[in-house]
C-alpha cells in the first residue's frame, strides 16, 4: 500500500512506516555482526500492525479515512517501545513489547512420579521472539479537522495534535480531555484566509512550538505566555517575489512540512519549490534557500491541473544538522550541504538501488546543454513522488517512501556525521 | 487575451476541483479547497481586469471581500453601461434564498439601452435569484426578458452538461452582470439546478462560455465559502441551520462547518459539489 509516513526512533534502531490502508509496520535494525560482514545494520520487518480502520462519521455522513497522516515516537523509558500514530481524526499510543521467554512446565510430578520442589515447577524457557503491539490510550474527539501534524514535547508527557484550524495539547495518560492551544478559525468561515499545516514541538524548550501556515509564516508560540496561543511570540515571513506572482503563488508559498533543527537554533521548511532554512532569532527571512525543482515554475499550471501541485513533501535534517533532505518527482530526492553548498540529486529506484550499488547523482536538464544520463523535464513521471522521507538521528542512513516502496540507503563510506 | 483565457481556464479547473472534492473519500479537505478557492479568486480578478474588447465581463459585482480590480461599470468590452452597479459591501452574503418561484419579477435596472443580452443575463440571474434578492440590485432581471434568452453560447448545448454552467452563470450574471453581446444568452437556472447534481464537470468546464464562467467567477470571487456548499438535499435546512453552530450535525459531506451562505441560491444548489 502507498506508505504515508515514515519515522526513525530516537536512537535510529527502529524505523515505523505508516500507509494508507492503516497499517504500520516497524523495521528494527539487525545489530553488526562479524560473522557477516557485509549484512551489517540492516533493516528487517520487526513487526506489522494494523492502526487505524475506517470509520464512519454518521452524524456528518463523512467517512473517515484510515491513512496514517504521521507517526511520532515517544522516548524510550523502559524495556518497551511506545509510538502514536494518526489519522484524520484519532490518535493513538501503541506500545510494543518483546517477549522471548514463556512459561513453561506443569506437572507436579516428573517422569518418575516423584512430586516436584514446587519452586521448579515452571521455569521460563526461551521461545522464538515475539513482538506484540497493544492500543494503550486513545485520543478520539479531539479535532473537527483533519489533523496534519503530532509532535511529542521534550517533557515527555504531553504532546500536541494540529488540524486546519486548531491545536490541542494532551497529555500521555490522559484520553478524555485535551487543551486547546491555538484556535485560528474565524468566527465567520468566510473569512477564512488561511490554515494550519504543520506544527512542531521545540527539541529543548517544553515550552516552544511552531506551526506553518498555508501563507507560507511560521509561528513560534510560548506557551507560558498565554493558555491560548494565538498571539505568536515570533512571526517568521519572507516577503513574496513581485517577480515571481502567478495565480498559484499563494500554493506554492504554503509550507508543506516545518521541522526544527537537532540543536533547536534553526527551523526547515518546504513549500512547493524550495527548502528554506530559518534562524529562531530572524524573523525577517530565511537564513537560506534551497530550489528544489525551480524548472517546474513555468509549469504551475499543469500541474495545478493535475493536482501535483497540492502535493506535500516533507524535509529532513540530518542528525549533525549540516545536510537537509527533501523528496521530488520522478523518485528523485535531493539534498543540500549547508556547509559546502553543494546539492544532489538521488533516485530511489529498483535499478538504481541493488544491493550495495552506488547510487549515481541524476540530473534534470532544462534546455540547453543536456548531458547523457540527464531527464528532461517533460519525461519527469509525476506520478511518482517522495513525499516522506527521513534520517536517521546518528548515521547516515536514509528512509525514502517512494509510493509503495520503502528505500533505506545507508553511506558506508562516511558513516559518522561530519 | 492571453491572460483571460487563461484564466478562464483555471476558473473551470478549480470549479471541477470544488466539485470533485465533494464526493472524495474522507471528506471536503479545507486545506486545498482553501487553496482553489484563492486561485479561483486571482484567475477572477485577472479575468475581470483583463480589458480585451469582445469579451464581456460579468463584473464582480457580487464581490466582497476582494473588490476586483474594476468596477463593473467600466469600459471593458463593452458591457452595457448601467448594467451592474458595484453592490454594497455586504452584498456578497446576500446570496438569494433558494425559494420556489423561479420567475420572480424583478425590476429590472439595466436600462434595455437595446442590447437584450444584459438584461436576459440578468433575467438569467434573478431567475437563479429565486426569492430574496436582497442587495443585488444589480441582479434584477426582467421576466419577459428571460424568455427571449436562447440556449447555450450560440451552439445549441445539450442540457446535462450545460446546465450548471448555465445556471451558475444566471446567479452570477444577476449579481455580476450581463454577459457581452454575442456571449451566451443563459438558460433557465431552474432547470439547471434540476440537473446540476447529475452533470459531471471535467468535460464541462471546458465548453464553459465566458459569459458564464464570468458569472461563476463573479460568485465565486464573493468569498471562500461560496465554494463550498451543502449537499443539496439538505441544503435548505443549512440554510436556516447555519448558525445554529458550524460544528453542529450537518448533513452532507463537509467535515468542516463551511459556511451556508445567507441566502442559498439554486445556482448554489446546482453546483452540489460546492
Amino acid at each position: 500500500d502507498i506508505i504515508s509516513t515514515v519515522e526513525f526512533n530516537h536512537t535510529g534502531e527502529l524505523l515505523a512506516t505508516g500507509d494508507k490502508g492503516g497499517r504500520v509496520v516497524i523495521f528494527q535494525r539487525e545489530p553488526e555482526s562479524k560473522n557477516a560482514p557485509h549484512s551489517q545494520g540492516e533493516y528487517d520487518v520487526y513487526s506489522t500492525f494494523q492502526s487505524h480502520e475506517p470509520e464512519f462519521d454518521y452524524l456528518k455522513s463523512l467517512e473517515i479515512e484510515e491513512k496514517i497522516n504521521k507517526i511520532k515516537w515517544l522516548p524510550q523509558q523502559n524495556a518497551a517501545h511506545s509510538l502514536l500514530s494518526t489519522n484524520d481524526k484519532t490518535i493513538k499510543l501503541w506500545k510494543i513489547t518483546e517477549r522471548d521467554k514463556r512459561p513453561e512446565g506443569y506437572n507436579l510430578k516428573d517422569e518418575e512420579g516423584k512430586l516436584k520442589d514446587l519452586s521448579t515447577v515452571t521455569s521460563l524457557q526461551p521461545m522464538d521472539l515475539m513482538v506484540e503491539v497493544s492500543p494503550r490510550r486513545i485520543f478520539a474527539n479531539g479535532h473537527t479537522y483533519h489533523i496534519n501534524s503530532i509532535s511529542v514535547n521534550s517533557d515527555c508527557e504531553t504532546y500536541m495534535s494540529a488540524d486546519d484550524l486548531r491545536i490541542n495539547l494532551w497529555h500521555l495518560a490522559i484520553t478524555d480531555r485535551s487543551f486547546n492551544i491555538v484556535d485560528i478559525k474565524p468566527a465567520n468561515m468566510e473569512d477564512l484566509t488561511e490554515v494550519i499545516t504543520a506544527s512542531e514541538f521545540h527539541p529543548h524548550h517544553c515550552n516552544l512550538f511552531v506551526y506553518s501556515s498555508s501563507k507560507g509564516s511560521l509561528r513560534l508560540c510560548d506557551m507560558r505566555a498565554a493558555a491560548l496561543c494565538d498571539k505568536h511570540s515570533k512571526l517568521f515571513e519572507e516577503p513574496e517575489d513581485p517577480s515571481n506572482r502567478s495565480f498559484f503563488s499563494e500554493i506554492i508559498s504554503s509550507v508543506s512540512d516545518v521541522k526544527f533543527s537537532h540543536s533547536g537554533r534553526y527551523m526547515l521548511t518546504r513549500d512547493y519549490l524550495t527548502v528554506k532554512v530559518w534562524d529562531l532569532n530572524m524573523e525577517a527571512r530565511p537564513i537560506e534557500t534551497y530550489q528544489v525543482h525551480d524548472y517546474l515554475r513555468s509549469k504551475l499550471c499543469s500541474l495545478y491541473e493535475s493536482d501535483c501541485i497540492f502535493d506535500k513533501f516533507e524535509c529532513a535534517w540530518n542528525g549533525s544538522d549540516s545536510v537537509i533532505m527533501t523528496g521530488a518527482y520522478n523518485n528523485f530526492f535531493r539534498m543540500f550541504d549547508r556547509n559546502t553548498k553543494r546539492d544532489v540529486t538521488l533516485e530511489a529506484s529498483r535499478e538504481s538501488s541493488k544491493p550495495r550499488a552506488v547510487l549515481k547523482p541524476r540530473r534534470v536538464c532544462v534546455g540547453g546543454k543536456r548531458r547523457r544520463d540527464d531527464i528532461s523535464v517533460d519525461s519527469l513521471d509525476f506520478t511518482k513522488k517522495i513525499l516522506h522521507t527521513a534520517w536517521h538521528p546518528a548515521e547516515n542512513i536514509i528512509a525514502i517512501a517512494a509510493t509503495n516502496n520503502l528505500y533505506i540507503f545507508q553511506d558506508k563510506v562516511n558513516s559518522d556525521m561530519h | 487575451m492571453e491572460f483571460k483565457l487563461e484564466a478562464h481556464r483555471i476558473v473551470s479547473i478549480s470549479l471541477g476541483k470544488i466539485y470533485n472534492s465533494r464526493v472524495q473519500r474522507g471528506g471536503i479537505k479545507l486545506h486545498k479547497n482553501l487553496l482553489v478557492s484563492l486561485v479561483l479568486r486571482s484567475a477572477r480578478q485577472v479575468y475581470l481586469s483583463d480589458p480585451c474588447p469582445g469579451l464581456y465581463l460579468a463584473g464582480p459585482t457580487g464581490t466582497p471581500a476582494v473588490p476586483p480590480p474594476q468596477q463593473p461599470g467600466e469600459p471593458v468590452a463593452g458591457p452595457p453601461s448601467g448594467w451592474g452597479e458595484p453592490p454594497p459591501p455586504a452584498g456578497r452574503a446576500a446570496w438569494p434564498e433558494p425559494e420556489p418561484p423561479p420567475q420572480r419579477p424583478m425590476v429590472c435596472h439595466t436600462p434595455g439601452a437595446g442590447s437584450s443580452e444584459p438584461v436576459t443575463s440578468v433575467a438569467g440571474a434573478g431567475d437563479a435569484l429565486r426569492g430574496g434578492e436582497t442587495d443585488s440590485a444589480a441582479a434584477a432581471c426582467c421576466p419577459p426578458a428571460r424568455e427571449e434568452q436562447p440556449v447555450g453560447d450560440g451552439s445549441p448545448a445539450p442540457p446535462a452538461p450545460c446546465p450548471r454552467k448555465r445556471g451558475a452563470a444566471g446567479v452570477g450574471g444577476g449579481r455580476a452582470g450581463c454577459p457581452a453581446p454575442g456571449s451566451t444568452p443563459l438558460k433557465k437556472p431552474r432547470r439547471n439546478s434540476e440537473e446540476q447534481p447529475s452533470t459531471t464537470d471535467e468535460d464541462t468546464d471546458e465548453e464553459m462560455e465566458t459569459g458564464n464562467v464570468a458569472n461563476l467567477i463573479s460568485i465565486f470571487g464573493s468569498s471562500f465559502s461560496g465554494l463550498l456548499r451543502k449537499s443539496p438535499a439538505g441544503g435548505r435546512e443549512e440554510e436556516e441551520a447555519e448558525e445554529s453552530g458550524p460544528e453542529a450535525a450537518e448533513p452532507g459531506q463537509i467535515c468542516c462547518d463551511k459556511p451556508v451562505l445567507r441566502d442559498m441560491s439554486p445556482w448554489s444548489t446546482a453546483i452540489v459539489a460546492f
